[in-house]
């Protein structure tokens, strides 16, 4: 070879241009996809809170009330000098390149539509400076408190507006006297039969309570009179979980920590509520929200109290509102003129309007959150039991094996189908062969309990299996039955994967609109459901129908704030499932 | 067994285990059969509808018709699947000329050059691509794209087309291939990498000459399910293509080539197999009428062709694996 390469002396140079070349190229192609999505998200973004509007003043005053502060706490919190020194680059040098490189863009080539340098500057280098210090300060004592006390504040408010939105289809007075003759007495039973460790007084729970439910039902038409649904919810919700709490923090800080663990918190939504209804609040909506945030927010802080460690964390919220409020305050005094957000109070408490001004998504946040509630329900039943049959029940080999293969094969292949198949299957099967109805809240929950249960088992089946072989083995020694170690070992220990998966498969289910338009869900309802039998929307589903309006407030205003509030929904419910992943991954 | 009575019988249950046992076994029987009749359910649905459907229209004029007009104001409907199958095509074909070049060279970008940090942080930010809802995808199309391609590419651009469309479809099936492309790669051993280098190949060279090579299957069943996956998808071409079944202009070339102008399509309005079916539940949906029935014929032959697609695909990752 050495005869034919002209270079003798050059043994072992190679040109390496092509190869860096390449390298560049296949990382370009790693990030486009990601970089477009991000320039979308950009535009939805300023579209929705009506940020080409805001002044640089009124920017500059959040940023320096808001952000700044927020900033702080997660430098101090990390307590790494070399991070404080990036940031603090990062953010300073952005500042410059970011104003240089965009004016010098406007002014030499185009002007770039809807979009001005300090918008760019919070965009391109504030917001994932913010994002990067979250993450290295959430990992300090401090901020992982503090954190950990914004998101219990944050999904308790969330989890509080849920539950009252599902007693919008719920019978109240139905659950009233179940809870009171069925649940309760059930539960006690149990409760009793575990402290004086009596099996007989286990055992009778589950009859006493199925007993109890049946009486609720027959005898629902018969009791004439009921107390106001505050005091249903008083009694039936918010008492439980206060009671719940304050057992929790008892068992180890003593009786008066918990009393006012459970106590504060029910005092509070009890006042709450009572207030709300003399306002014309929703007041059972406010009674639960406060409930639902205040006690575990209460033994959360018990516990961080009790550990003595990073206390200053929870002055986050208080610091995060303190700045909100200076913020207002300060634009208030100045005269600064406001962004009028499209995405604000009124867009979620309204319902839809032709004018773009009043027009609001609240009937179709009710309808996904009811069908949501239905899909999770259905969908975690049957990917947990057709999971657990595949996993534990049936072996490798043999005529059963081959069933085994069957379903594995033919679940793959469910997956695949496309959505708007799955909405067929809907409005043939459910809506007129079984007479659920069309477009109903029922049928939209079953097709999309169907199509996301492939994805539900295949995840449910990798947790399950990632379960260690020798707990099984150690449970069938000890002579457990095939169910006793199912539901004492392999469940407990699977779950976390189990609900991760389940919640990311609930992330698809609400988004997805070909199946209802299929099963013909309302384009748009002006009222909230109030059966499960009743014509309903849901939020991809309005969004589908603003979409299709041709003025330039519903396209670049109302749609953009409904797709903020779905992409809102979705990242907390995908937040949630990774960090219950997490958790269980450091736990083991 | 005589001794039977001096030693404890370990394998007997009383009574009442063994019925909590088989309860619970065909309990969750049940539930894996679910997932059997759902397919099942999919099937006879789908067929007895497109059944009625085929009784008043014939498969061949249904296969071979060029025009698609469910419901005329002025009568004369017409059932013929071509207009969308050119549709259908537009769409796949450019979004795979965006999502399988992407896609390839983002798996090989993770497999072979990335970080172990960087692949951490790429892998899952790329999922999201794939997660976010498609009627969200449809409204950037519309919203977004459009308006930016009209204003600097094509200025004769409809409002509704399939460019913009197509390029959504392709931004979201990129994880598609990309993941499934780089399991493939990664499953690739050491040992041929670094023979590559023993023989003094470069970084370039072992993974375009070596390492794509040895995964080609998995390559291409991952572009086959990307392409299945744009097919089906709905709700982008829903809301950015429009709803109209044409048939490209034919135009003659020198020499009397026939062709279409690209342009013609592209940037025109058009009409996919899914968007005929959500066209139609605008107008009835209890039952009974051509429209409703010729839905599910459609819906019979979108099903099939995916259920095809994805059985090849299977087929190609199991039959051309290199085993190692």
């Amino acid at each position: 070879m050495a005869t034919e390469n002209p270079n003798a002396d050059g043994f072992g140079e190679v040109s390496r241009v092509r190869g860096i070349l390449f390298e560049y190229l296949s990382f370009g192609a790693s990030v486009f996809g990601l970089v477009a999505l991000g320039v979308l998200l950009v535009y939805v973004a300023i579209d929705a809170f009506d940020l080409a509007n805001a002044s640089p003043e009124w920017l500059l005053t959040y940023f320096l009330t808001l952000v700044v502060p927020f900033l702080a706490f997660c430098l101090y919190s990390a307590n790494d000098r070399d991070v404080t020194r990036r940031a603090l680059v990062a953010l300073g040098g952005g500042l410059v390149a970011v104003a240089v490189l965009f004016s010098a863009i406007e002014a030499l080539l185009v002007p770039i539509p809807r979009l001005n340098w300090q918008l760019a500057y919070l965009f391109v280098v504030a917001a994932p400076v913010t994002a990067y210090l979250a993450y290295v300060g959430s990992r300090g004592r401090l901020g992982a408190v503090g954190f950990g006390l914004l998101g219990r504040l944050v999904g308790g408010v969330a989890v509080g507006l849920a539950v009252g939105t599902l007693f919008l289809v719920l019978d109240a007075l139905l659950w009233f006297l179940a809870y009171t003759i069925g649940v309760l007495p059930a539960v006690g039973l149990y409760a009793l039969g575990r402290v004086r460790s009596s099996p007989r007084a286990r055992t009778a729970a589950a009859p006493v309570g199925l007993v109890g439910l049946t009486a609720a039902v027959f005898l629902r038409d018969v009791v004439a009179t009921y107390p106001s649904d505050l005091i249903i919810y008083l009694w039936t919700i918010a008492i439980p979980v206060a009671a719940a709490g304050a057992f929790l923090v008892a068992g180890r800080r003593g009786r008066t920590a918990g009393a006012v663990v459970g106590g504060v918190p029910l005092a509070a939504a009890t006042a709450g509520g009572f207030l709300a209804a003399g306002a014309g609040l929703p007041a059972p909506t406010v009674l639960l929200a406060i409930v639902l945030t205040g006690v575990p927010t209460a033994v959360y802080v018990s516990r961080v109290v009790d550990g003595g460690e990073g206390l200053a964390g929870l002055g986050l919220p208080l610091l995060l509102a303190a700045g909100a409020i200076a913020g207002a305050l300060i634009v208030e005094a100045l005269g600064v003129p406001a962004p009028n957000p499209w995405l604000d109070a009124s867009f979620l408490t309204q319902a839809p309007s032709r004018t773009p001004e009043q027009a609001g998504l609240y009937p179709a946040i009710v309808g996904s959150v009811i069908i949501i509630a239905m899909v999770a329900v259905l969908s975690f039943a049957l990917g947990v039991g057709t999971s657990v049959f595949l996993e534990e029940y049936t072996p490798e080999s043999g005529a059963l094996g081959t069933l085994t293969r069957i379903l594995q094969v033919n679940i793959a292949n469910l997956a695949a189908v496309p959505s708007v198949v799955y909405g067929l299957l809907g409005l043939g099967l459910f809506a007129n062969l079984l007479g659920l109805g069309i477009g109903t809240a029922v049928t939209a929950a079953l097709t999309l309990s169907l199509l996301i249960l492939p994805i539900t088992i295949i995840s449910a089946q990798e947790a399950i299996r990632s379960v260690p072989d020798d707990l099984r083995r150690g449970s069938d020694a000890m002579g457990a039955t095939r169910w006793q170690t199912t539901k004492n070992v392999v469940l407990p220990e699977a779950m976390p994967g189990i609900l991760t998966g389940t919640i990311l498969a609930l992330g698809r289910a609400i988004g997805e609109t070909a199946p209802l338009i299929m099963i013909g869900a309302a384009t748009t309802v002006f009222r909230a459901p109030d059966s499960l039998f009743s014509r309903f929307s849901a939020m991809p589903m309005q969004i589908y129908t603003w979409a299709g309006f041709p003025q330039a407030d519903f396209r670049y205003g109302v749609v953009a704030a409904g797709v903020i509030t779905l992409l809102i929904i979705l990242v907390g419910m995908n937040g949630t499932a990774i960090l219950l992943r997490n958790r269980a991954e450091r736990g083991s | 067994m005589t001794d039977s009575t001096e030693s404890p019988d370990l394998t007997r249950r009383g009574g009442l285990t063994r019925l909590k046992e088989g309860t619970y076994g065909g309990l969750f029987a049940a539930c894996a059969a679910i997932t059997l009749l759902t397919t099942a359910a999919i099937f006879v649905t789908l067929l007895s509808d497109a059944v009625v459907f085929f009784r008043s229209i014939p498969i061949a004029e249904f296969l071979t018709g060029t025009n698609w007009s469910p419901n005329p104001a002025g009568g004369g409907q017409a059932f013929g699947i071509i207009p969308l199958l050119i549709g259908t095509l537009t769409v796949t074909i450019t979004a795979a000329f965006i999502s399988i070049p992407i896609g390839t060279l983002t798996a090989i970008y993770l497999s072979e050059y990335a970080t172990p940090n960087a692949r951490s942080i790429l892998k899952p930010l790329l999922e999201i691509l794939a997660g976010i809802p498609t009627v969200v995808y449809g409204y950037f199309a519309l919203v977004y794209v459009t308006p930016a391609l009209k204003a600097t590419l094509f200025p004769e651009m409809s409002t509704f087309n399939a460019l913009a469309a197509s390029i959504m479809v392709g931004i979201m099936t990129i994880p598609m291939v990309s993941s499934i492309s780089e399991d493939a790669m990664s499953a690739v051993p050491d040992e041929l990498r670094q023979a590559g280098y023993g023989l003094g190949a470069t970084k370039f060279e072992v993974s375009t000459g070596i390492v794509v090579p040895a995964s080609i299957s998995g390559i291409a069943s991952s572009y086959i399910l990307a392409v299945s996956r744009a097919i089906g998808e709905t709700m982008i071409v829903v809301v950015a293509m429009g709803a109209q079944a044409r048939m490209p202009e034919v135009q003659q070339a020198l020499f009397g080539i026939p062709f279409v102008n690209p342009a013609d399509v592209l940037l025109q309005s058009g009409m996919t197999i899914t968007v005929a079916m959500v066209q139609i539940t605008g107008g009835d949906l209890t039952g009974g009428t051509l429209p409703y029935n010729s839905m599910f014929a459609l819906g019979l032959a979108l099903f099939v062709v995916t259920l095809v697609m994805n059985v090849i695909s299977d087929i190609i990752a199991q039959r051309y694996r290199e085993e190692y």
